[in-house]
């Protein structure tokens, strides 16, 4: 989120269902909606909001690939160059010993990956206090904000009427 | 259909090696593997009734009619049996009285690997997979005439389905070792039935998700929709996983303890078997697990063909290599002693490396043998399947099957 | 959600609960003053986490002499108790992964006090290793770092040290899922709460607002920890079974070992998830949202997987007298008729036996039952650990080392001080964090809430009726 302070209008729904058709009354209406904030992930929100599916996995993988060859490359290196032990007569290079430990890594960096990568991009961090809307939103409230920057009075006009429409409980504005 | 399995055998056997033990390795081969398919397809039909999947209900009809192919199944291994009794073939080390006899390990086991044991076995737990299969399969078509809002036959559906879990964990587990574990008979495994089964699912599964591609481009089954077939292929990633998962358990441990009772069983296969060995792991883990690892490739049916028939390969060449080495060590052993002719591919034991058609790698033949098999099963459930309705009525997850969402 | 529920399903939230209701009764435990029964509680944990304290402190100024393991039996207790933890850390992972791929809708009420459960357990079961080996401090070896040894480095190709790798591997990912699934529910609480207690909550949710794009990529995290996890889980208990099964012990080194233990830690971390939530959903008034349905249907795993670890048992039996090899079949023989016969009875009869009884519809529903049979299970499943370290320890090749061992008091206290840690960390947990998972319980209300599934659910119509 950039840090310029905004101004925001919005509506608080009381149930999913409305939101939806909210949203998608909004999309078809042209109404450019800032953010949709909700107390549990709503099945069908992202397509109705064109949102794109997340690439986090893939991050995932391309992680557990480096985990994978890391781990794997790293035992071969100590055990047939830096320091060769023999156990139990088998050859230096024993790829069955090898794979426990490659999986166990693949899996950590994966984890380990994904998950910095996800609190880094949402931008949340320990202490971090992103501005919130309303208290309510984590709890039983659907919020569909809009950016009135900038806007003129009929157009604010506009998308009030918008959320009487399709059934807001509440309607607000704040700056964040 | 029937014909072509006619055919099939008919060359197959005057094609065979003196004792033939190509034609019965093959005969026992594909008659384990696709008995087996039948049966762990009663297994997940079972669990997913106990576990109140609700998903797959409008394909059950097809999950049911693969699972009366028990019948043909438990036929067919009546002759394998008659001709343990008869002698038509070497199959089985401890079949033989003279080997026992001089063997003390088989002299051990002989209280368990017997001709009466292994019959008894077979018609036995074969029999109560058959009598819980056509239990669940009649409840389910009876739902349909007269089920009510009680669900009375579901119900009591859950009771048999709940039932036979356990009943199938102990029996497939005894009749497994008698099947093919006894094929090497000095060697054994702890673990060999859970991978055998393992191995079964995942054909299983796969054939499973064929027979539906087929019925939906024949227009049935048109509710059955890419969410459903995406299920089925993240069974079949996770199940190829598992399965590999028990193949490393078990070769792992026996690689790292290194007791020669043991290591025998992969060093004939590792050594003389290097393309069965190495193309299991390809055809099972590899090419699966990279091909399904993502999630649009589950829902294209042109990739999930292909890997499905890629696994039912693989595990079908899984089963081979569990049963041509033993097999064929033991028809050594009986041509020596019966001071019979020699049998070609023997001879493999002394040069590594050197390819035998229908042992070290499975030829045309064997494929003929198997497609033979594979047809005769296609028969028989698409001739139980065109005699009910192909989608259930009353069953109470039907409308939650239709609007199936992964 | 307009999902399509059977009406043969029951409800798995009852009450009919609105959004806010799930709220206010999920996070005002942690808001209320502690009742007397958590106090009392709390205390006793505290008094052996003392114990505990005080033995680790004795073994650590005294050696290992102070335990009764001898030549011949160099694994006893210690060892036991961590392969037991290290099981009972299974099910949180199980319930949060493995169901969610088997899309078992019941899960959501249990999956969060589980998973916390999981990352307890494994914080106890890493114990035992450490403290196992004498000289603590040089507890830092077991990791490969460049070290002025040459450097020489660990030996990758002990399953010991697969161990340390699994375990931490576990720990740290358990964790993960676990937390990363917290911080939408620590931000309701967050919302809730005023002055310092918002400050705190504040720091600990990491900024949560709930837009859209963050929710989805939330789950896509979740799924793909999930999908991670679930071979994880395999795997954790896998090694610990190399640890035994790679010897060439009669009766450790068998092939079935890696996929019964995991059976048996799903097994029993599932009496342990039992054992806490009985008590939990009374003391913390959870009974509409733990319901009987959630009972019912993890009896159902416990006896799934107490049979299949009776399967394995008899596989067990089976083979060594198959295999023809003495040794094999001696080990057997010495477990059911040797000097330890009777832990072989307590494993048989708390693990696969008494399980039976949940065959009944009446028996898996009741708390009592559920209650008595889970601490059963505890039991039987720490006697089977016992039945295959010490007892197969005991009587090894040589008659003429064989041995009996009981433990000292040091090595009970040291037990029961592991349980006082666990049950510690686990009182304090549901006093700071919502013991069921808030979010994912507001997402299943539609479909699983009993004005919405079961034979009571009113039509669809009634949506509006859910709004205050």
């Amino acid at each position: 989120m950039d840090t310029a302070q905004k101004e925001v209008l919005f509506g608080l729904y009381d149930d999913e269902e409305v939101l939806l058709d909210a949203v998608r009354k909004a999309k078809g209406d042209h109404l450019e909606i800032m953010d949709v904030f909700t107390p549990f992930p709503v099945h069908g929100l992202d397509p109705a909001l064109g949102l794109e599916e997340s690439r986090l996995h893939i991050a995932g993988f391309i992680y557990g690939a480096i985990g994978t060859l890391f781990a794997f490359g790293f035992m071969t290196w100590v055990f047939t160059r830096d320091w060769p032990i023999i156990f139990g007569g088998k050859p230096y290079w024993s790829v069955p010993a090898f794979i426990p430990i490659t999986f166990e890594l693949t899996v950590l960096f994966s984890a380990i990956g994904m998950t910095v990568t996800f609190f880094t991009i949402c931008g949340m961090w320990p202490g971090v206090n992103n501005p919130t809307l309303d208290d309510r939103i984590t709890d039983d409230k659907f919020c569909i904000a809009f950016n009135t920057n900038g806007q003129s009075k009929t157009e604010v006009d506009r998308l009030k009427s918008f959320f009487k429409e399709t059934g807001a409980s509440e309607v607000n504005t704040k700056v964040i | 259909m029937g014909l072509g399995i006619l055919c099939l055998l008919l060359t197959f056997f005057l094609d065979s090696q003196p004792l033939h033990v190509r034609f019965w390795t093959n005969f026992l081969q594909n008659t384990v593997f696709f008995t087996g398919i039948a049966f762990i397809t009663l297994f997940i039909y079972a669990a997913f009734i106990t576990s109140w999947a609700g998903w797959y209900t409008q394909f059950k009809r097809v999950m049911e009619a693969m699972t009366m192919f028990l019948v043909p199944g438990l036929v067919l291994l009546l002759v394998v049996i008659a001709g343990l009794w008869l002698g038509w073939h070497e199959l089985y080390h401890w079949a033989s009285a003279e080997e026992v006899a001089k063997d003390q390990v088989l002299l051990g086991k002989s209280g368990f690997l017997n001709k009466g044991w292994y019959t008894l076995g077979t018609l036995v737990i074969v029999g109560i997979w058959i009598f819980f299969a056509m239990r669940l399969r009649s409840l389910s078509l009876a739902e349909d005439q007269n089920g009510g809002v009680d669900f009375a036959h579901h119900r009591k559906m859950r009771i048999f389905a709940a039932a036979f879990l356990p009943v199938a964990g102990f029996s497939s587990a005894a009749i497994i070792w008698q099947w093919t574990m006894s094929i090497d008979a000095h060697w054994y495994s702890t673990l060999y039935a859970w991978y055998t089964g393992a191995s079964w699912f995942i054909a299983a599964n796969a054939t499973l998700i064929l027979l539906l591609i087929y019925l939906k481009s024949k227009g049935y089954y048109q509710g059955v929709n890419e969410e459903h077939l995406q299920d089925l292929g993240k069974y079949l990633f996770a199940i190829s996983i598992f399965w590999t998962y028990l193949w490393f358990s078990q070769y792992m441990l026996i690689w790292y303890a290194n007791i020669g009772e043991e290591t025998t069983y992969f060093q004939t296969r590792m050594h003389d078997y290097p393309v069965l060995f190495y193309g299991n792991l390809v055809m099972n883990f590899i090419l699966p697990f990279f091909i399904l690892m993502r999630n649009d490739t589950k829902r294209k049916y042109g990739t999930l063909v292909f890997v499905c028939v890629l696994v039912i390969l693989g595990h079908w060449v899984d089963f081979f290599q569990m049963i041509k080495p033993g097999a064929l060590d033991t028809a050594i052993h009986a041509a020596g002693a019966h001071g019979g002719e020699t049998i070609s591919g023997a001879g493999g034991h002394g040069d590594h490396g050197a390819f035998h058609m229908g042992f070290t790698i499975p030829g045309l033949l064997d494929l003929g043998a198997m497609l033979g098999f594979a047809a005769l099963f296609i028969f028989v459930v698409f001739s139980r399947l065109e005699k009910v309705a192909l989608e259930p009525t009353n069953d109470p997850y039907m409308a939650e099957s239709v609007h199936h969402h992964v | 959600m307009s999902a399509v529920v059977s009406p043969i399903r029951e409800p798995l939230i009852e009450g009919g609960k609105s959004y806010h209701q799930i709220s206010e009764d999920l996070c005002s435990p942690t808001e209320r003053t502690p009742s007397l029964a958590w106090v009392a509680a709390f205390m006793v944990a505290v008094t052996f986490l003392a114990l505990y304290v005080f033995c680790v402190t004795w073994t650590i100024w005294q050696g290992i002499g102070t335990w009764n393991l001898n030549r011949t039996i160099g694994w006893g207790w210690d060892i036991t108790n961590f392969v037991w933890w290290i099981g009972i850390g299974h099910a949180g992972t199980l319930i949060s992964a493995i169901l969610l791929l088997f899309r078992q809708r019941w899960r959501t009420g249990v999956n969060r006090a589980a998973e916390a459960m999981t990352i307890f357990a494994v914080m106890c079961a890493g114990q035992f290793p450490l403290i196992h080996m004498g000289r603590l401090w040089l507890g830092f070896f077991i990791f490969p770092y460049p070290n002025t040894r040459g450097p020489l480095w660990v030996n990758f190709n002990s399953p010991l040290l697969w161990d340390v790798f699994a375990i931490s591997t576990y720990f740290t990912v358990s964790l993960l899922f676990w937390y990363s699934g917290l911080v939408p529910d620590l931000a309701t609480i967050r919302d809730r709460s005023k002055g310092m207690r918002r400050k705190i909550y504040s720091f600990f949710a990491f900024g949560w607002t709930g837009r859209a794009k963050h929710w989805q990529r939330f789950e896509s995290l979740a799924l793909v920890l999930a999908g991670l996890s679930t071979p994880l889980v395999l795997s954790v208990h896998t090694i610990v079974s190399f640890d035994f099964a790679t010897s060439v012990i009669p009766g450790w080194h068998t092939t079935i070992f890696p996929p019964y233990f995991v059976a048996g830690a799903v097994f029993s971390g599932f009496a342990m998830v039992q054992t806490l939530m009985v008590m939990t959903r009374k003391v913390l008034k959870l009974e509409q949202y733990i319901t009987l349905n959630h009972i019912d249907s993890m009896n159902k795993i416990i006896l799934v997987t107490g049979t299949i670890v009776g399967v394995a048992y008899l596989t067990e039996l089976f083979i060594a007298w198959y295999s023809g090899y003495i040794y094999e079949q001696f080990a057997f023989y010495n477990r059911v008729m040797g000097p330890y016969f009777w832990s072989y009875i307590g494993m048989m009869g708390c693990n696969v036996i008494s399980p039976q009884l949940f065959w009944s519809k009446k028996i898996r529903r009741s708390l009592f039952w559920t209650f008595f049979m889970s601490i059963f299970v505890n039991i039987g499943m720490w006697f089977e650990r016992f039945v295959i370290i010490a007892t197969t320890l005991a009587r090894d090749y040589l008659p003429s080392s064989w041995s009996y061992y009981v433990p000292t008091w040091v090595e009970i206290g040291l037990f029961l001080g592991t349980l006082g840690l666990f049950f510690t960390l686990f009182l304090i947990f549901v006093r700071v964090a919502p013991v069921v998972a808030v979010a994912e319980v507001k997402q299943i209300l539609k479909v699983a809430g009993d004005q919405y599934a079961g034979k009571h659910s009113h039509q669809p119509s009634a949506h509006s009726e859910t709004h205050h």
